[in-house]
């Protein structure tokens, strides 16, 4: 029970957090049929810069968290000019084969201004990491303030969509771009709004999880692959499948990490995409597709 | 004088100077001229899967790793002489291959290039973890190769195996290319419905491509086993995926001569930055992302363009006359490879 409730609250809280990288591949693939491959470096470096202003520079956490959420977004708004907008004409292969070019540059830009391979930068826990209980379950306060940060950047992202007028421009763009053409709405310049909002969706998830763990450019791969697991059996284009898919990659991945053998939890999410994509290529949530010809 | 500078002439002088190589080479020359060679190998590969036939998935680098692995382990645990264990790693990496031919009859576009790219690091991840086969993280070592009962060193023997089987399986690349296959594969790339449509039959076509790339890369997995006589994860990582693709691209997408050309372009800059890892991300990221955007079919087409005799059937054209589509959600299925072939 101890062990249940344990893996419980840790798939609880790293799946919020690929729920957040989810969220941003899913966003950027609504409005542009695309996935950003180079989302999860877009996650790495919104993570170190957190860490150059938290770490190095000693601004406090919140300040820290916002300005590194801008930077994504910036660095997100470029991927978009440099790897999306140019090619957009050309086709699926082009994009996807210019995004994994870019995501390589980050990876050695990153290599070189925060230290080569096997440096693992560590960042200092939030709250004080005594366990607190809750009739006989235990949690991390750590966790809890994880799963409540990532819970309020999803609010934030309903209400975005919701309410602003950005959010209803990417809604009806990724609805669709010719109608949304039609009624004056800059479909180019959604698409890179759009880039920019995903990446900070990756930024968030990385500043909120890199207290728990350990930063590294190698990084961004590895959640990559989680984001898109959740995004793939959530149902790729569906945001509360995004959510749904990326606390279950969470909870599989720690029960397997815990009930079988450790070294498990890292394949699960490959499995997971390969289950996806072969079983249920529409997702949990996605809506039925029609192929079309 | 037309056919001076062809692509034939090209091949003639390229395998005929690494013929002679050894006669006035140093070892690190022989060893990167092997690279060279295995490249092309490769670069070929992943050619007629993604230039050809239009499939793009991201599992090359794991193929390579399997057919290492198959060659090495077939040697180290059942005891198997090298000359039985590499084909028998090549053909268990196209078994793979085609095995991944059937989620690719379901899935494409975006879906087929994430599984594959989760399957490559599925391989990856066996490679480390399961250490009862693969002895783990640390790799193993090999026995360099004994070429006994002819009068060669291992290295001299090993560089030569290399050049016969690069040479062949260039030809074959390219005599298959100008046949029936090649010109189901461009259907395939340029519509898959159209080519139905003509009596394509895609599940065979498909498989086929899968098979013929998995072939290449696990036979260049083999042969890289007495190159380094080491087999680790690490050869078979993330950065081999790029540099495969980035090979190609160069290169030009859908061109035997461009994909021995980027293979031997890109691996004497491998070597410049052999001790810079992320300058060769950089690089290598920077080189893909250019070519992708400046020059999309690759350098073959300044070679195209200038020398006379350069001619290559089934290549895409120019650029000059490509079907503008804007990803939108009319067409979803029908944005990729629109371009009108020659």
């Amino acid at each position: 029970m101890m062990m249940f409730s344990y893996l419980t609250a840790t798939g609880i809280t790293t799946g919020a957090l690929y729920a957040l990288v989810a969220l941003g591949i899913v966003v950027v693939y609504k409005a542009t049929e695309v996935v950003n491959l180079a989302h999860g470096d877009l996650f790495m470096i919104g993570g170190f810069f957190a860490y150059t202003l938290h770490v190095m520079w000693g601004i406090p956490y919140i300040p820290s968290l916002l300005l590194a959420v801008a930077g994504s977004f910036l660095v997100g708004i470029v991927t978009d000019r440099i790897a999306y907008r140019p090619l957009m004409s050309q086709g699926l292969v082009s994009v996807l084969l210019a995004t994994i070019g870019f995501s390589f540059m980050l990876k050695g830009i990153a290599r070189i201004v925060w230290g080569g391979k096997g440096d693992y930068l560590p960042f200092p826990p939030l709250v004080a990491p005594e366990p607190i209980q809750f009739g006989g379950i235990m949690i991390l306060s750590q966790h809890l303030v994880v799963v409540a940060g990532a819970v309020l950047v999803m609010i934030c992202f309903a209400v975005f969509f919701k309410t602003t007028r950005a959010g209803k421009w990417m809604q009806a763009t990724a609805d669709n771009p010719k109608a949304a053409t039609l009624v004056g709405i800059r479909v180019s310049r959604v698409y890179m709004y759009t880039f920019g909002v995903g990446a900070a969706a990756a930024g968030a998830a990385a500043v909120l999880m890199a207290p728990l763990t350990l930063l590294y450019p190698d990084i961004g791969f590895t959640l990559f692959i989680k984001g898109f697991a959740a995004a793939a059996l959530g149902g790729l284009g569906s945001i509360p499948g995004a959510i749904l898919g990326g606390f279950l990659v969470g909870l599989i991945e720690q029960f397997a990490g815990g009930y079988i053998d450790t070294s498990v939890q890292d394949v699960s999410a490959f499995v997971v995409i390969m289950f996806a994509m072969v079983f249920l290529p529409n997702g949990l949530l996605g809506l039925r597709g029609v192929r079309k010809v | 004088m037309k056919h001076l500078f062809g692509s034939r002439n090209f091949l003639i002088v390229l395998f005929g100077t690494l013929a002679v190589l050894p006669i006035f080479a140093n070892q690190y020359t022989l060893f990167v001229s092997n690279l060279v060679m295995m490249y092309i190998i490769l670069a070929l590969g992943l050619n007629l899967l993604i230039g050809y036939a239009g499939q793009l998935a991201f599992a090359n680098a794991a193929m390579f790793g399997i057919g290492a692995y198959g060659c090495g382990l077939l040697q180290v645990k059942l005891g198997m002489p090298f000359f039985v264990a590499a084909p028998g790693g090549a053909v268990i990496a196209m078994a793979v291959g085609t095995l991944m031919a059937f989620p690719a009859l379901r899935l494409s576009g975006i879906y087929l290039a994430l599984a594959t790219l989760a399957f490559a690091q599925a391989t990856q991840w066996a490679m480390l973890h399961w250490e009862a086969v693969t002895f783990g993280a640390g790799g193993f070592a090999l026995e360099p190769l004994d070429f006994s009962p002819l009068p060669v060193s291992s290295a001299i023997g090993t560089f030569y195996m290399t050049w016969a089987v690069s040479l062949g399986l260039l030809l074959f690349a390219s005599f298959a290319m100008r046949s029936r296959i090649g010109r189901a594969f461009v259907a395939m790339r340029d519509g898959e419905i159209a080519a139905e449509a003509l009596g394509i039959d895609l599940l065979k076509y498909k498989a086929m491509a899968f098979a013929i790339s998995g072939f290449y890369a696990g036979a260049a997995g083999a042969l890289f086993v007495p190159i380094l006589d080491f087999v680790s994860p690490e050869s078979f990582d993330l950065f081999q995926m790029i540099l495969h693709k980035s090979m190609v691209v160069v290169g030009g997408l859908g061109s035997i001569m461009g994909s021995v050309i980027g293979a031997t372009l890109l691996v004497f800059l491998l070597e410049v930055l052999r001790d810079f890892k992320s300058t060769q991300e950089i690089a290598f990221g920077a080189l893909l992302l250019g070519f992708v955007l400046f020059q999309p079919k690759g350098v073959v087409t300044f070679i195209r363009r200038w020398v006379p005799g350069w001619n290559e059937p089934l290549h895409y054209t120019d650029g000059t006359k490509q079907t503008k589509q804007a990803a939108s959600t009319d067409e979803p299925v029908a944005t990729e490879a629109s371009e009108e072939r020659t």
